[in-house]
């Protein structure tokens, strides 16, 4: 099972982004799990979110995971140690800074022989889609590093799930996605 | 004419969007509801739904819970299909009219969404609501995953409006480990989910003029045991409805449900009696314990009330020892699942030794590992021939043991 | 017990969810025997309201407030084409003589007043006050 956990900021679209994944995997024929851990949550406050896929059926309905992936959508959570939190040596991790990952490792020392990519999701997002939404870049980041599916494919299903958006929000997230793409490293 | 939703064959749902998509698929004629965490996005779907054309109906809003139940009451008495959904403190303060709805034998459905009764205030998922509800004369439903909060919904209308119930019918999630956890679900399209559920047939509705008819009438010691009895009879007959409506989904969907859900109980020599969610994490637990050479069964009451007593037994009955697990606190006594499991256990002259257990209050987390344990537990109580662990214990409690004799 | 013998009935026959029927025949009106129209509660009764038709204008206001459903009203049509109901009398088997519709009856001269159950109705229709009374 692969196991993916998501730290934001409430309002910064973990939960979408979450939900979107288990979405575009369930499209490839998964199961899937896309959850949250909720508070008395106001906008701002860190929380994380969730996504369990599977070949078979997901019964496990506690929150814990040993995730393979922890995705860091907020620039100044990276420096929480709960990030490593229940992780092993082979946990990925992308996390969203301006920062390269040198000089971001060297001041989040939990990071230190980490496997750690970097993409500034806050930016990409700023200038492609207009606002500092990270989650669908962080998305175009985790498919370039896990290459779980083809990206031709990922572009296919997730145009198809922002459908509901006004089309000048689709070409923009798809901007986004397809830069953090490429600069995610 | 309400305009047909597109659905795919597999959408990813969260409970709350999987329990909306089946209110509007049932075409309810009027939703009075006050909305409150964790169910809110039932009632927000359902809003959306009306207002967007894709369901012929009313919405109305009211001021609080109580009135809530109180106009569904109405609605459902004046001849209309009716639903609504709550949890915790907006259950708490339905419940006077709970008894009222049953008591009318109204067949409302209620999406429950479970969380914990305050105080201290907690959002969270436990089945502290649904143990207050139990005696209210409802049929409680139990959902483990959206895909089932779908089902369950659908089936809840074809159960509450069968003739011979007419009785109202809760259908439980846990709070936001099914209500906003997303899964894949596979929904059946709008016609076929209508016709399984088929068109509403009003019993005595008040908007008949030409036939007035007094609802809830003033009964005293004369009358009132006589129909509290046949109310209750219609409850302890239902099953046979339940059966038949399970049987009649399975047809259409291959999907199989039954009153007493069991997993892997046919050689087990212990057993666990859980409900909710935690019973799919359990069933993670038994295949582990399983490696292990520990023969453990999972059951679980698909329906709460009516409480499948007989079946409970025949399942339970090469068993040698039984823990149920409470997710609500019981204060002061066991919890209703031991008392059940037990109740049904000695009136089949079964003697399995029974131990219960406290877990997942207000959300507390509640994983495989954990429950592994007490498959060891129980497993040592059957090794043993006695109990030789406490009656009742604490899941995944913080401090010093916590359990009573 | 307060409940008429005739009344009592066991689990299996009783009416289901205690939804009582007004009536055992609607179409002709037939009251079913749980109606508590069949409560008589007239002997009761001291003192009576007496019913002026001269005086009332059909406001309805007795027939609203009557706790026992006492008034009796036929439906007329009025000078505007309307619909209206019309007070036509009082059920005497009903009534308990408590006065209410004489207090919410609206008109300069009552047209309900009470009076003593021995009184004849005609009598009393004659000692009623006139307005002359009234500008002393």
């Amino acid at each position: 099972m692969l196991q993916i956990r998501w730290h934001s900021r409430a309002g910064q679209g973990a939960v979408t982004g979450a939900k979107a994944l288990a979405d575009v995997m369930a499209r490839t024929g998964k199961y899937v799990q896309a959850y949250s851990v909720y508070g008395a949550e106001k906008r701002g406050a860190p929380m994380s979110a969730y996504d369990k896929i599977d070949d078979k059926p997901i019964l496990d309905h506690s929150k814990w995971m040993i995730p393979n992936y922890v995705l860091v959508i907020d620039p100044s959570l990276v420096f929480q140690e709960e990030i490593v939190d229940n992780t092993t040596d082979d946990t990925v991790f992308i996390v969203t800074s301006h920062m390269d990952k040198e000089d971001l490792i060297s001041m989040a020392k939990h990071l230190e022989g980490r496997k750690v990519f970097v993409v500034d999701a806050i930016k990409i997002s700023q200038e492609e889609i207009g606002r500092a939404i990270p989650n669908t870049p962080m998305l175009g980041a985790f498919m370039k590093v896990s290459e779980i599916i083809p990206f031709e494919d990922f572009l296919v299903s997730i145009e198809d799930i922002l459908s509901k958006f006004p089309r000048k929000i689709i070409d923009g997230n798809l901007r986004a996605i397809k830069r953090a793409y490429e600069e995610v490293k | 004419m309400a305009t047909k939703y597109e659905l795919k064959s597999k959408e990813i749902w969260d409970g709350n969007t999987a329990a909306s998509h089946a209110l509007r698929q049932a075409q309810v004629d009027v939703v009075a509801a006050y909305p409150i965490t964790p169910s809110t996005p039932i009632v927000q779907n359902y809003a959306s739904f009306l207002a967007d054309g894709y369901v012929d109906g009313e919405f109305v809003m009211v001021e609080s819970e109580h009135s809530a139940m109180s106009a569904c009451v109405g609605a459902a008495a004046a001849g209309g299909r009716v639903a609504t959904a709550t949890s915790s403190q907006g259950y708490a303060l339905m419940a006077e009219v709970l008894y009222q709805a049953s008591g009318m034998r109204l067949p409302i459905v209620m999406t429950v969404v479970n969380r914990a009764l305050a105080s201290p205030l907690n959002i969270h998922g436990d089945h502290g609501d649904m143990y207050l509800g139990r005696d209210a004369g409802w049929i409680h439903l139990i959902a483990n995953n959206p895909q089932e909060a779908y089902d369950m919904t659908l089936c809840a209308f074809k159960v509450a409006e069968d003739k011979s119930v007419r009785l109202p019918v809760t259908t439980n999630q846990d709070g936001f480990l099914v209500s906003h956890t997303a899964q894949v679900v596979e929904p059946l399209d709008d016609d076929t989910a209508y016709k399984f559920i088929g068109d509403y047939t009003p019993l005595n509705p008040m908007l008949d003029t030409s036939n007035p008819a007094t609802y809830g009438a003033q009964t005293e010691e004369e009358w009132h045991f006589e129909f509290k009895a046949s109310q209750h009879k219609a409850l302890m007959e239902s099953p046979a409805v339940i059966d038949e409506v399970f049987a009649e989904f399975e047809k259409l969907t291959g999907r199989k449900y039954n009153r007493v859900e069991s997993y892997k109980l046919e050689d087990a020599d212990i057993a666990l009696v859980v409900m909710g969610s935690a019973y799919e994490t359990a069933m993670v637990a038994v295949d582990r314990a399983r490696e292990q050479g520990i023969k453990v069964g999972l059951v679980m009451p698909r329906s709460f009330r009516p409480f499948p007593y007989n079946e409970m037994a025949e399942k339970l009955k090469n068993i040698k020892a039984v823990a149920a697990l409470d997710r609500s606190c019981p204060m002061g006594a066991m919890g209703a699942l031991y008392n059940e499991v037990s109740g049904a256990l000695s009136a089949n002259g079964q003697a399995a030794i029974m131990t219960n257990y406290i877990y997942g209050l207000g959300g507390r987390d509640t994983t495989a590992e954990h429950i592994l344990e007490v498959i060891k537990e129980t497993n040592e109580n059957a090794k043993a021939g006695k109990r030789v662990t406490d009656l009742q214990g604490f899941i995944n409690l913080r401090g010093p043991k916590l359990s009573f004799n | 017990m307060a409940t008429p013998k005739e009344m009592m009935t066991t689990w299996d026959s009783i009416q289901f969810g205690a939804v009582l029927p007004s009536f055992e025949d609607p179409k002709n009106k037939v009251r079913s025997k749980f109606n508590s129209f069949n409560y008589k509660v007239a002997d009761w009764r001291v003192e009576k309201p007496v019913f002026n038709r001269n005086l009332c204008i059909d406001c309805d206001f007795c027939w609203v407030f009557c706790p026992d459903s006492c008034f009796e009203v036929e439906e007329v049509v009025n000078k505007r084409g309307k619909k209206q109901a019309k007070i036509v009398g009082i059920n005497y088997d009903l009534c308990k003589g408590c006065g209410v519709c004489v207090e919410v009856c609206p008109t300069p001269i009552k047209s309900l007043l009470m009076f003593s159950e021995f009184v004849d109705n005609d009598d009393a229709l004659k000692q009623w006050p006139k307005k002359e009374d009234k500008k002393d």
